[in-house]
């Protein structure tokens, strides 16, 4: 009798299902552009897609990071708090009004405190073992207490022109923001294909005990994905902020919830070793196209208060599927 | 014995006093005694009784988050369910309902949404954190949806009385606590469901192999964590005068502080019920007097946040370990 | 000069020897077998060679070098790769990333990977061992054939010297192990050391060169496999000084009273097919037979743990419901005592008083919530009939021996009184004097009328307390016999897996 019953082909069958989801988004987003150009032909304008698009972008950038942290077998909630802590330095960096650095300086330390934050993150998990979630729910609201303190309950609204222009400026017709998504994107898929860092997280991910087995360094790989995404988190913010005519304290306020919500519907399992990038950007598109949607249905503007709701049923959604495209012979 | 008493034993110290109760004890002592020094006012009994009207719908919830955590579960979404029961009691209340027809209703969508949760977790065996996290989403989402996030309020006197009256020197707000707390000292110490509970945090596997209703019990708790939502709900409608979408925004991290806080192991099967009170009275203190003495209510946050890392970050010190 | 050297073992797990005194040589390019039945230290000797844990007492030297005990990453990167039943791969990672991980080729030091070469280096170790691999696929959708041949294409690229073998063969078809053979033929022609633990005995004497065999931990001998016959080698696996194995044989039983559970048809797809036996009260029926057999897959299906395909469970004469759960049996009077005692039987870190009483915890349940007197007293009760060896009733579990443990999760169901014990290797890791204590245990409970299954690896303790045995075999029952009337090496005959009828 054979213990195993292994059947190739029936896996076959089911790995099909997992790669036909970046499939099945691609069609499921397109039917929704066909159905709402039928609804109301301005949809289809180059202003209209293009604001999608541009709404889109820091989701996508942050999307790159945190489906890294969820193939790693992780969870970050703290991306929203840690844009809000982001933006308000940047504005105090920035501002006329506060600290008046120049905007180069205010940029790469906006950079750089990214990479802070999320390497404080990184280490906790990845040295002193706390579980993420911990971590980063703590970290969602002490993160959220520095801004408030950092905005002291004012409002900054005077960003010098530098900055602006990398959230509202163009180059060849086509808005700075993009072309930053662009080449976050491509660093990404020659991260998650090219460098050994990748390999090591799908691997960790997908059988930690084998990873220690075979002596891969996975603290090190933790802390540094975490780090990775602080640093994408400042390239978003930094390029979506200064689109706003005011920064307060609020901003980043759900985003974590958002990027979470895109990076599951778009494929990658919560419980580590699967994540394709297609899927995670398709599904980034999708939720932001979404509120649009709403609007140009003109179910009125109560419409747009069910976002979340249907945020939160589209991550429920793709939780359940998960076992269906979890691989068969998981250990 | 397991790693914290491995290194009880070693410091030579007796065990009892290196368990976090006795040290949120002496914590709460120290800090008593520094906020004494830098603001005697904020010692007084009236003081005091006043800003605790902040704390029991925290407290509330934090009763059944403790005997959920100490299953090895959590449930992210008790905030979002008591937006949706405040939303369910004002929409009725508005729509002609007598005040107690509309928290009844407000209750049973606190235990339905509590009731959801733990059916899936128990269904589809998917973690709790996942499933809490989705729809802390959906039901705060709900909640936004059906409200269009107007504030509802103008409720009847008699119910506005309940949030703000006291007998016998005590909020109703803080009767209602203590019954509930009787309660669950009860459950957790007289019942054998308090049993039950240690041994499925400590090892699920060996409690179903003993024959213990595990499903049963979760989906239970989850639900119990539901009703203690909406009743937080009504808490809060009854002091405030108003019922918004977003009431419950946030109010998880401060029960989930709290809880760790107070000793509860996050992987389940340790904790008491003392040390949570402990750990509510310690953040509630702290986040006053910070309001207090300097006003700045941002503080707050930023408190809260640091405070949950280093109580997890301790727990892992003393070498609470994920079941293997 | 031996490659591998492997010189006076000595290694315990708790209160038991698990080895005593084994020494091991193996030669380069050597095919070198390893027996025993189950329990016989196998296992522990394999997790010492490869790294998993440090023995006790004795070396292990390759190349006269001594090899880094204990730990696994430094022993494979000197050359001694382990290979087991279940192979430890990264399921959603491609059978080329699989061989390459932690040491993939590139340029520019890891930021550039060299796919190409990558490529090439699987194709060409692929065709080495004469397999036809696709290579991009996740692994996790290979069957259990290729996903060994990865494990062991990884072991080849990183220039193993010795490859251990963990009963390889027991889930392949023939053709799968032939495709196995050729692989590790082209291993042996490299010089590669070759340790393989396997109950298929004919494949033993088809391509081994020596065999060691072990019994209770103890060395029986190293043979060059020309010199023995099969008989010869399961006289060696199990056979005992004439004393041990006779002593104390329950006498036939006379009385024919209805049976008290009755299992018939019991299938379950790749697990169990057609098992059909009934057990009387007060009778004790032993299922011999190896690991991976089903046998503890039959009692969980029993118990109410695992669904079944077909077959019914009936108790007393009435049949258990569709879909029942684990508290429906335990109402009609089951118990399970499980394999993993620390995993499954015990909560380690609550007292033992509480482990004790926690499957009764209704009983002792009155209005106004739990009788702590009478839970106190009931497992101080137990505690003296069980003869357990605790300071106090609220130490916890683990502070315990592995004797004591099990007399904890032996006791918790006596206290039941259940008409039906499932007993799942009840004195695995379980010291010489505890060990009796449990087998008169196990004698009082049948005396009093409670029907027992007796699971065990342990020839001499099924030889001496079952009535009957049933001896499984890939799921199936091949034989039964009186207690009496049982022979170990019977029951070790029946147990092995048949010889392939389509063997090449």
């Amino acid at each position: 009798m054979n213990p195993s019953g292994s059947n190739p082909k029936v896996q076959q069958a089911w790995f099909s299902l997992l790669k036909s989801r970046t499939a099945g988004l691609a069609c499921f987003t397109t039917l929704i552009l066909v159905w709402m150009s039928l609804w109301n032909p301005t949809f289809l304008a180059w202003s209209n897609l293009r604001d999608i698009a541009v709404a889109a972008a820091p989701v996508c950038i942050i999307s790159c990071g945190l489906m890294l942290v969820l193939v790693l077998g992780e969870i970050d909630i703290s991306v929203g708090s840690m844009m809000g802590v982001l933006a308000a330095a940047m504005g105090a960096m920035a501002s006329a009004s506060r600290w008046h650095l120049p905007p180069g300086v205010a940029m790469v330390g906006t950079l750089i405190l990214g990479v802070f934050i999320g390497a404080i993150n990184g280490w906790l998990v990845a040295y002193l073992k706390v579980p993420s979630i911990m971590v980063t729910l703590g970290m969602l609201t002490a993160l959220r207490g520095v801004t408030e303190v950092i905005m002291g309950g004012q409002w900054i609204t005077d960003l010098p022109p530098e900055l602006r222009s990398l959230g509202t400026g163009t180059w060849l017709g086509i808005p700075i923001c993009l072309w930053v998504t662009a080449a976050v994107v491509l660093i990404s898929l020659w991260l998650i294909h090219r460098s050994t860092l990748g390999r090591r997280i799908y691997a960790i991910g997908s059988h930690p005990k084998a990873a220690r087995l075979a002596g891969l360094p996975i603290a090190r790989t933790q802390c540094l994905v975490f780090a990775w995404t602080g640093f994408l988190t400042a390239v978003a913010t930094l390029v979506s902020v200064p689109q706003l005519s005011v920064v307060d304290a609020g901003i980043g306020v759900g985003m974590e919830l958002l990027v979470v919500t895109c990076v599951v519907v778009g494929g990658t399992a919560v419980s580590g070793g699967i994540g394709n990038l297609s899927g995670v950007l398709l599904g980034a598109l999708l939720m932001t196209m979404i509120s649009t949607v709403l609007i140009f249905m003109k179910l009125g503007e109560n419409a747009t208060y069910w976002s979340r709701a249907i945020q939160g049923l589209f991550i429920l959604g793709a939780i359940l599927l998960e076992p269906w495209t979890r691989s068969r012979k998981k250990p | 014995m397991d790693a914290f008493e491995e290194k009880t034993m070693k410091a030579r110290l007796p065990s009892w006093l290196v368990t976090p109760e006795s040290l949120l004890i002496g914590l709460s002592m120290a800090f008593w005694f520094i906020m004494g020094k830098l603001d005697h006012s904020f010692l007084q009994w009236e003081v005091q009784r006043e800003l605790s009207t902040h704390i029991w719908e925290t407290a509330l919830m934090a009763l059944p988050m403790t005997l959920i955590i100490l299953t090895g579960g959590i449930d992210l979404s008790i905030g979002s369910i008591m937006s949706l029961s405040a939303v369910t009691a004002g929409l009725l209340h508005q729509a002609g309902w007598p005040m107690p027809m509309g928290c009844l209703a407000a209750m049973v969508v606190g235990m339905a949404c509590g009731w959801l949760n733990g059916w899936f977790i128990t269904r589809f065996k998917v973690h709790p954190l996942m499933i809490t996290l989705a729809s802390m989403a959906a039901f705060r989402g709900m909640a936004e949806g059906v409200s269009q996030a107007r504030p509802l309020s103008g409720f009847p006197e008699s119910f506005t009385r309940m949030g703000n009256d006291a007998w016998l020197g005590l909020p109703i707000a803080g009767w209602i606590f203590a019954g509930s707390l009787a309660m669950a000292v009860w459950i957790m110490h007289a019942h054998r469901l308090g049993r039950c509970i240690h041994a499925i945090g400590y090892n699920e596997q060996a409690a179903r192999f003993s024959g213990l209703r595990v499903d049963r019990m979760l989906l239970g708790l989850y639900t119990l964590s539901g009703l203690s939502a909406a009743m937080a709900a009504i808490l809060f409608m009854a002091r405030r005068n108003t019922a918004k979408a977003d009431i419950g925004a946030g109010v998880e991290l401060g029960v989930i502080t709290a809880v760790v806080m107070g000793g509860v192991s996050i992987f389940g099967g340790r904790g008491t019920l003392a040390g949570v009170c402990l750990g509510l009275f310690l953040i509630h203190e702290t986040r006053e007097f910070v309001s207090w003495h300097w006003s700045r209510d941002e503080l707050n946050l930023l408190a809260l946040g640091v405070l949950l890392i280093l109580s997890v970050v301790f727990q892992q010190l003393l070498g609470h370990k994920r079941p293997s | 000069m031996s490659l591998l050297v492997a010189q006076q073992i000595h290694h315990s797990y708790g209160g038991t020897q698990a080895l005593c005194d084994v020494s091991l040589e193996i030669e380069p390019g050597e095919w070198h077998a390893l027996c025993g039945e189950n329990g016989a230290g196998k296992s522990t000797l394999i997790k010492i060679i490869s790294g998993v844990e440090p023995p006790d007492q004795g070396s292990v030297t390759l190349d006269g070098n001594p090899l880094p005990m204990g730990r696994i990453h430094a022993v494979e990167q000197a050359g001694v790769v382990a290979v087991h039943q279940e192979p430890v791969v990264f399921p959603h990672l491609s059978t080329i990333d699989n061989v390459f991980v932690g040491r993939e080729p590139g340029r520019l030091g890891g930021l550039w990977l060299d796919r190409d070469r990558m490529a090439r280096g699987a194709r060409q170790v692929m065709h080495q061992l004469g397999e036809d691999l696709p290579l991009e696929q996740p692994v996790g959708e290979l069957s259990l054939a290729q996903r060994q041949m990865v494990s062991i294409a990884r072991a080849l690229l990183n220039d193993c010297r010795i490859l251990i073998l963990d009963e390889p063969t027991a889930s392949l078809s023939a053709r799968e192990t032939q495709s196995l053979f050729r692989a590790i033929k082209q291993l042996q022609a490299q010089g590669v050391g070759i340790l393989y633990v396997s109950h298929r005995l004919e494949e033993i004497f088809q391509m081994a060169d020596r065999v060691t065999v072990l019994r209770d931990g103890r060395m029986v001998g190293t043979h060059s496999i020309a010199s023995i016959q099969r008989s010869d080698l399961i006289q060696m696996m199990v056979g005992r000084p004439l004393d041990a194995s006779s002593a104390a044989r329950p006498l036939p039983r006379e009385e024919q009273a209805p049976a008290l559970l009755e299992v018939q048809g019991l299938s379950r797809a790749g697990v169990f097919d057609h098992i059909d036996f009934a057990i009387q009260s007060g009778e004790i029926l032993g299922l011999s037979g190896l690991v991976g057999a089903g046998r503890t897959e039959i009692a969980r299906a029993i118990f109410g743990l695992d669904p079944i395909d077909t077959g019914s469970i009936t108790m007393d004469g009435q049949p258990m419901p569709e879909g029942f759960q684990i508290h429906d049996a335990m109402d009609r009077g089951m118990a399970l005592v499980p394999e993993d005692r620390q995993r499954q039987g015990l909560i380690l870190p609550e007292s033992v008083e509480d482990n004790l009483t926690l499957p009764s915890l209704k009983a002792f349940s009155k209005f106004l919530g739990l009788d702590r007197d009478s839970r106190g007293k009931a497992a101080h009760g137990l505690i003296q009939r069980m003869g357990i060896k605790t300071a106090k009733p609220s130490s916890p579990a683990q502070s315990l021996s592995g004797g004591n443990q099990q007399k904890i999760v032996l006791g918790k169901w006596v206290y039941r009184q259940p008409r039906l014990f499932l007993l799942d290797e009840p004195t695995r890791g379980v010291d010489i004097g505890a060990k009796e204590e449990v087998h008169r245990m196990i004698r009082t409970l049948a005396r009093s009328g409670s029907a027992i299954l007796l699971i065990s690896s342990d020839m001499p303790e099924i030889l001496q307390l079952s009535d009957r045995i049933l001896v499984l075999c890939q799921g199936r029952i091949r034989g039964e016999v009186t207690g009496s009337q049982a022979t170990a090496e019977q029951l070790l005959e029946w147990a092995l897996p048949p010889e392939r009828p389509d063997a090449a």
